[in-house]
């Protein structure tokens, strides 16, 4: 699995996680509440020269928006066609300059500094008895750790179907992936308890 | 929390990843891609129950926010969260929470196979399929001003679809009962 960060030393990719994070829950505010297309697509064009001065090639550009550029085609022409053309021009901005400046966070912070930041955010969940805020972290490395396990129990079970000459189906396929897989809890749960890993100050 | 809860969260956040590598389908006119990972959601809330099964899901969106692919078509990072769509990643969480709650409610070991099986197809339609569509539509109405009939008329065709999938997450949630049962009884 290949995250989305970018290595480089930008200011983007020197500042603090956190910081970002409140810039673009403040950008995206700003964004919602001004309705001029101009001004959009200023912010739009102003994310796309933000992935460009940190040297994203165009088809790296474009392999990012690609899930998004339909979305945001359809809902636009939705808006054109039954609220005027204004208005559609207005919300494919809008959604486009969201979308560029998400991604612009996204290719500047590690996974790590992420899980730092939610860690962090955590410490008054804690506080309050409700969470440990370490176990975030040990929770997102168990998924991604487990993922490529799943997928070849997942082509195990498909191959034992067509050993047996049956035709894979939805759920002949879910049920043992479910059960195999989480009947392996128990052993690393108590691997992790052995090692002494939640307790940890 | 136990370690072995956190554990069956992870590894079940996990199963929803992969189920997520299943190409998904477009049915073209309408800007949401079908996919097998609204199954793994449902399919949390039926064998994990409704703290686990949400925790779960939790933590698959918490990777796709710190820029994993980890959503179907290898979708992630920070702008899932600033698309129209954004509202039915948001309705996981209630549509699990919703799912699990009702199915920790209304199945018990003591039925018969076919109530059982009834019941998790009852909590997986209300919570998978209703709650998850109340937020979805609820959110692409809002923030793209598109207006509630409009953003329901759009939603429409993939009810179909996820119905259908109530009924896979239903049999698979009596046949993971049956085999390796996990979810919390009410007692």
């Amino acid at each position: 699995m290949r995250s989305l960060h970018i290595d480089g030393n930008s200011v983007l990719h020197r500042l603090p996680a956190a910081a970002k994070l409140a810039a673009l829950a403040v950008i995206s505010l700003v964004l919602f509440m001004i309705d001029n297309a101009g001004f959009l697509a200023g912010a739009a064009l102003a994310g796309l020269a933000g992935h460009v001065l940190l040297r994203i090639s165009a088809t790296e550009i474009w392999r990012r928006m690609r899930p998004f550029v339909l979305i945001v085609v359809v809902v636009a022409l939705f808006t054109a066609v039954f609220n005027g053309t204004g208005e559609g021009l207005t919300a494919f901005f809008r959604l486009a300059a969201l979308a560029l400046f998400a991604s612009l966070v996204t290719a500047t912070t590690t996974t790590g500094d992420f899980i730092g930041v939610i860690t962090r955010a955590a410490m008054p969940l804690e506080r309050l008895g409700l969470l440990k805020a370490r176990d975030v972290g040990l929770s997102i490395g168990l998924v991604i750790r487990f993922v490529p396990e799943i997928l070849s129990r997942y082509e195990v079970i498909r191959d034992a179907h067509y050993a047996r000459g049956l035709k894979p189906r939805p759920v002949s396929l879910i049920v043992p992936l479910i059960i195999t897989t989480l009947k392996s809890a128990d052993e690393i749960a108590a691997a992790i308890d052995a090692r002494g890993i939640r307790s940890q100050k | 929390m136990a370690t072995r809860d956190l554990v069956l969260s992870a590894l079940f956040a996990a199963i929803i990843v992969a189920l997520g590598l299943v190409p998904p389908i477009m049915l073209g006119f309408i800007p949401v891609p079908i996919t097998a990972q609204s199954l793994g959601v449902m399919l949390a809330g039926v064998v994990l129950g409704a703290k686990r099964g949400t925790i779960s899901v939790l933590l698959v969106l918490v990777l796709a926010a710190i820029g994993l692919p980890v959503l179907s078509g290898g979708r992630g990072g920070l702008a899932v969260f600033m698309a129209p769509t954004t509202g039915y990643l948001i309705g996981w969480v209630f549509a699990v929470l919703t799912t699990g709650y009702l199915s920790q409610l209304l199945v018990s070991h003591s039925q018969a196979g076919f109530v059982q099986t009834v019941n998790f197809f009852v909590a997986a339609l209300f919570g998978g399929v209703i709650v998850l569509y109340v937020c979805g539509i609820s959110y692409l109405a809002l923030v793209t001003g598109l207006g509630f009939s409009k953003a329901f008329m759009g939603s429409l065709a993939f009810i179909p679809g996820d119905i259908l999938k109530a009924v896979i997450a239903a049999l698979a949630g009596r046949a993971v009962m049956v085999g390796y049962p996990l979810l919390p009884q009410r007692t």
